[in-house]
């Protein structure tokens, strides 16, 4: 089952950037989230795609994007 | 198998060397079916465990990428990088590394122009519609990383400020995230060759073109992740170091690239873009964090027919990342060394890029293994890595373990060590006071010599040398035999 919704920041609106398939049926996709960049595979183990169960200590807050660091600065 | 080393200077390619491996009992074909996530890390580890013997590992049956290759461990184990360097498996990794040192200075490059229509590397084109995920079977190297990462591209780049300069040419490894289907970020730092391009290319508003190399000859894996001087070409100090000729041909957009790679993605920087990159599972074993790293955008690919797409695990150790470039941190501390200090006879940081190093030394007057200790930091890869640092004496080989154990047991007295606090660190070390700051620890366990008092207690002296080490082979082999 497909979801929209990002494992590490929870926004929804995810892309689907490809699918792979066997003898012709789609056997996964490829999500891609516009707001933090995460992307992930929908056959991943639910503990590194599930928000609901995934590790916050890898989350990412998207209501706070302003505190990663930039790299390679003039 | 009998001519080892001419084969070794005969590979032009991860083909060449892939055959080489499979012939050696060094490289296995995994056909079962496997998912992405997490059967192939799970077996990359697995192989990780053994970092002797290692095969190579070719999946050719994953799920949801049929047809498709993947070669992870190439470079992962000793054997493996024995076979490279044309030595029989079993070589010590103390032999592979004078090996390795006393090849220095040895050759001259051979370099050879391939036109593009004749190189194997551009038999398939594509020049839109290009998705990566449809070209290259990724799958999540390690569980929090943020995407799908290239971990063992060489990244060939012109200098934006000087484009038709050779020796300029850079070409290193940096890690690279697929961030939609034809982009990705590469992460770098100011101090590596394109972090330099990158900023002078955004300062001066000028293009800059790279093209990523995948599945590569193996030794422009070994030597590109070598630091070299800025103006010294990687393609030429590969071609000396293997004693074998190295075959060029041009990108698409005008960039020296390997005739014969498996996959070359041509791409264009985005001046002044940043994208979310990370986390990253990195070599001290711990995640890299969530920074805004430069995004390319992918121009063509070119591709053989039927690529093998070559990746890495790379993670908490040991992996196939410290058997790849171990040595080679290592060396070149070694040479720098022995030009102030001959007396210094072996350098082993084979331990997370150097971060622990084992210097073994010829103690010149009591105290002597500190000074060169000292110098060890200032060489340019001890500036951010040697944190680290084991003195031992030249009668302990510093890649045997048990005796470096010993060492430390019998001679290190524990008001004999130093800590330098607050020195440069690797921003990625997880041990450092802040990131890019921290201590350093220096533990001499030489022994004394006069004045310092230097006791009754007589050493042992067991047999050693060559006759000793071909004793211990011979074992090994009757030991091996007896099972046949």
């Amino acid at each position: 089952m497909t979801t929209t919704v990002c494992g590490r920041c929870k926004s929804s609106g995810a892309v689907t950037d490809f699918q792979g398939r066997q003898d012709g049926a789609v056997v996964w996709t490829i999500l891609r989230c516009p707001t933090c960049n995460f992307s992930w595979r929908d056959s991943e183990p639910a503990r590194a795609i599930d928000p609901a169960v995934r590790s916050a200590d890898f989350a990412v807050d998207a209501g706070d994007l302003q505190r990663y660091p930039k790299i390679l600065q003039q | 198998m009998n001519d080892l080393p001419n084969r070794a200077r005969s590979i032009s390619s991860l083909r060449d060397f892939l055959e080489l491996l499979e012939d050696s009992g060094q490289a296995i074909t995994w056909s079962d079916p496997v998912m992405p996530e997490p059967g192939v890390r799970n077996i990359a580890v697995a192989a990780s465990r053994d970092a002797n013997g290692a095969p190579a590992i070719v999946f050719d049956n994953i799920t949801g990428y049929p047809g498709k290759r993947l070669a992870v461990g190439v470079h992962g184990s000793w054997d493996n990088i024995a076979l490279l360097l044309g030595r029989p498996k079993g070589t010590t990794i103390r032999e592979l590394f004078f090996e390795i040192a006393g090849r220095w200075g040895d050759q001259e490059a051979q370099i050879s122009y391939v036109p593009s229509a004749q190189a194997p590397v551009h038999e398939c084109r594509l020049e839109q519609d290009i998705n990566l995920y449809d070209i290259l079977p990724v799958y999540r190297i390690n569980e929090y990383d943020g995407g799908f990462y290239i971990g063992k591209a060489s990244v060939a780049s012109r200098d934006p400020l000087d484009p038709d300069n050779f020796g300029k040419q850079n070409v290193g490894i940096y890690r690279l995230q697929i961030q939609g289907p034809d982009s990705f970020t590469l992460m770098t730092i100011p101090a590596h060759d394109m972090g330099r391009q990158i900023l002078a290319a955004e300062r001066e508003k000028v293009p800059l073109k790279i093209a990523v190399m995948l599945g590569n000859h193996p030794g422009l894996a070994v030597f590109a992740a070598t630091p070299i001087g800025y103006e010294e070409s990687e393609y030429s100090y590969a071609s000396a170091m293997m004693g074998a000729p190295i075959r060029l041909t041009k990108s698409g957009n005008g960039i020296d690239i390997l005739a014969d790679s498996e996959i070359v993605i041509e791409a264009e920087l985005q001046l002044g873009e940043r994208e979310l990159e990370g986390p990253f599972g990195e070599f001290p074993g711990s995640y890299s964090g969530v920074r805004k790293a430069p995004i390319f955008k992918v121009t063509a690919v070119s591709h053989r027919r039927d690529p093998i797409f070559e990746n890495i695990y790379i993670g908490r150790g040991w992996t196939e990342h410290d058997t790849l470039i171990g040595l080679h941190t290592s060396a070149p501390i070694y040479a720098q060394l022995r030009q102030s200090f001959p007396e210094v006879t072996a350098v082993n940081a084979l331990y997370q890029h150097g971060l622990t190093g084992i210097i073994s030394v010829k103690n010149r007057m009591a105290g002597f293994a500190k000074t060169v200790a000292l110098r060890a930091l200032s060489t340019p890869h001890g500036v951010m890595y040697l944190k680290n640092l084991i003195m031992v004496d030249a009668d302990v080989d510093p890649f045997d373990l048990n005796q470096v154990m010993w060492a430390l047991s019998t001679r290190t007295r524990a008001d004999d060590i130093i800590v330098l606090p607050n020195m440069p660190a690797v921003p990625i070390d997880p041990s450092a006071v802040v990131p890019g700051k921290g201590h350093r620890l220096i533990i001499d366990a030489t022994s004394y010599l006069p004045p310092d008092p230097v006791g009754e207690a007589h050493l042992v002296t067991p047999p050693t040398g060559d006759e000793i080490d071909a004793l211990s082979k011979r074992i090994r082999e009757m030991q091996l035999g007896a099972l046949s």
